[in-house]
């Protein structure tokens, strides 16, 4: 009866958002731009969750998973590799994802398998590091810190971005939530909670870490995808930026971190509070931003969603 | 390129990797007194640095006060500073479980202290200019500045002095069998805040130091002390964690790496290589190159 109803909402809540084009001029309206950014926050937020909220692995390479996804899809455009249209190709964006996911598979068996709890995020952030480097110093092939030019005469309109966006924000929801509630989910949240024990259960726990983090790389590769044919240039210093590291944690954190709807309502806040900092105060913002985060993890350290819970438990 | 691998230079290399690494060597010290007794991953420690670095040179250049005479008042700050931060940001947070959280707050603390430096110092890069800035130790043709020479000074003292102070000390015994095991420590009668106060005042007490020994060598922007503090946590790696002496040599390791590496394969390259090593290190040696007993986890 409940999950009926959560799925009428949703349901309801995206056709809402599916239809926001038709009443508002999507390329000239900078809220329509703030909920394609959102959009965007969602997917990797979610990617984030599944793998340190549910499974409780700390990654810190998350930037480098959406800067190889957005390198991807350009280097694909460019090369001509696939031979299909490659201007918001589901074929290119799905290669977009998996390479990601290679890369996930060939840093995770040696790290997940040695590492655990803080030396596992120290670890991913030194392959994030590397990266980087990797990308600025690649040559002909990266074009080192300038990057790659897409041709950028192909864009129209940002309405399919819109729904692009709205399309993955979904589907990156909807894959963490039937993955939680099948059996891989549990495994993974008997993981998080005690990881001797659900070896001992008989749970392959190597096997799952990986998949958690495979998905959590799909998911931040596609998102990649997605802005790599907004931005139409690639460089290091806007797809590879410490800030898609750090926002995927932040939002997860303050929305409510290993919640379903936690990483939904903390990238709308989120983002609403970064776009509001950056048109009214240029300068100052990021302090209030970083006083927030201080704020909000001092008073309200399960996020918002647990703000709701305790206000309810309360009255 | 061999033809030009003199003795002399690879002393000056050599040399060159020692006076780079011990500024994160007490960065690192910092860090793993923090990361000891809290289990906090203080992100924020490399915005510090880079925070007392900005005090000296106002003091410098407002007041005229010498930078080496300015740690009398950065160092006292520093201490001040480092037990506001605990009693009024991290005191709950030490005590959970869940350590994201902490992490978040130092996080946090990054941002607001970065962005409040590039409000008041504005983002250009900027450096002590002092008479003596570019006076130059000539010992049988190897080239040692003496603001570095300095520097490495400070970190030895400094890290003797923490050394001695957690060895001789009633407190600093308290904050190493906190470090152990901080339930046990509890139980016997240590109160963990106090501890908590202590570790993370001279945490950033050290960062105090390292500021102004960075001011008076490189020229720092607002944003320097992330990368900074990446590079400490590597130090700490390499020396294992609750070490002294181990952070500090691994601060010197990772000098002494990246002057190699950047002369050898490029000075873009050097970071890669430092990271690579640090995650090889990780993989085969997690609890450090110079620790005696082995915790199991």
């Amino acid at each position: 009866m409940r999950e009926r109803r959560s799925i009428i909402i949703s349901a309801l809540v995206t056709i809402a958002f599916a239809g926001v084009p038709f009443f508002l001029n999507v390329d000239t309206s900078y809220f329509a731009y703030y909920l394609f950014l959102s959009f965007c926050h969602i997917v990797i937020a979610q990617g984030w969750n599944f793998v340190a909220g549910y499974t409780g692995q700390i990654s810190l390479c998350q930037n480098a998973f959406f800067g190889l996804g957005a390198y991807t899809t350009a280097l694909i455009w460019l090369h001509d590799v696939t031979k299909t249209g490659y201007y918001f190709d589901p074929v290119v964006m799905v290669l977009s994802g998996l390479v990601p996911v290679i890369l996930a598979v060939i840093i995770g068996i040696p790290l997940l398998s040695r590492l655990r709890g803080d030396y596992f995020a120290l670890g991913t952030l030194g392959v994030q590091f590397i990266i980087q480097v990797l990308f600025l110093k690649g040559g002909a092939f990266t074009r080192g810190a300038d990057g790659l030019h897409l041709p950028s005469t192909v864009f129209e309109s940002m309405k399919p971005y819109y729904w692009t966006g709205l399309f993955l924000a979904l589907f990156a929801t909807a894959v963490v939530y039937f993955l939680i509630k099948s059996r891989a989910g549990l495994a993974l949240r008997a993981i998080r909670e005690d990881e001797i024990s659900a070896a001992a259960h008989g749970i392959h726990v190597l096997k799952y870490k990986i998949f958690a983090f495979a998905v959590g790389a799909f998911l931040a590769g596609i998102c990649g995808s997605l802005y790599a044919w907004y931005l139409f240039h690639i460089n290091p210093d806007s797809v590879l930026n410490l800030n898609w590291l750090f926002y995927p944690i932040l939002i997860c954190v303050l929305g409510g971190n290993g919640t379903i709807t936690g990483p939904i309502i903390g990238a709308f806040f989120i983002t609403a509070l970064f776009s509001l900092g950056t048109v009214y105060m240029a300068q100052t913002h990021p302090i209030l931003s970083g006083a927030l985060i201080i704020f909000v993890m001092k008073f309200m350290p399960t996020g918002l969603v647990g703000l709701k819970d305790r206000i309810l438990s309360r009255g | 390129m061999l033809e030009y691998l003199t003795f002399g230079l690879i002393t000056q290399l050599f040399v060159n990797g020692i006076l780079f690494g011990t500024m994160y060597g007490i960065a690192a010290i910092g860090l793993s007194l923090i990361f000891g007794t809290m289990r906090i991953i203080f992100l924020a420690q490399g915005a510090m640095i880079v925070f007392f670095a900005y005090i000296s040179y106002w003091l410098f250049t407002l007041l005229g006060v010498d930078p080496y005479l300015s740690l009398i008042f950065v160092v006292p700050l520093s201490l001040l500073l480092g037990s506001g931060f605990y009693s009024s940001l991290f005191k709950e947070a030490a005590a959970l479980e869940d350590k994201n959280i902490s992490l978040l707050i130092a996080i946090g603390l990054m941002f607001l202290v970065e962005n409040l430096m590039t409000v008041v110092w504005t983002a250009n890069p900027r450096s002590i200019l002092t008479t003596y800035s570019s006076f130059v130790f000539r010992p049988i043709g190897i080239i040692i500045p003496f603001t570095r020479l300095i520097a490495l000074l400070m970190a030895v003292l400094s890290a003797s002095g923490v050394l001695l102070f957690l060895k001789k000390t009633l407190i600093g015994m308290a904050v190493r069998a906190a470090s152990e095991d901080m339930e046990s420590a509890t139980l016997m009668g240590i109160n963990p805040h106090w501890v908590n106060v202590v570790a993370f005042s001279i945490g950033i007490g050290l960062a105090g130091i390292a500021g102004v020994g960075l001011a008076t060598i490189y020229s720092f922007d607002p944003m320097y002390g992330f990368i900074f503090a990446i590079k400490a946590l590597i130090a700490l790696a390499f020396g294992g964690m609750g070490n002294v002496f181990g952070a500090l040599l691994g601060g010197i390791i990772l000098g002494l790496l990246e002057s190699w590496a950047s002369f050898f394969i490029g000075a873009g390259w050097a970071d890669a290589v430092s990271y690579a090593v640090f995650l090889i290190m990780l993989m085969l040696k997690p609890e450090g190159l110079f620790v005696r007993s082995v915790q199991t986890a």
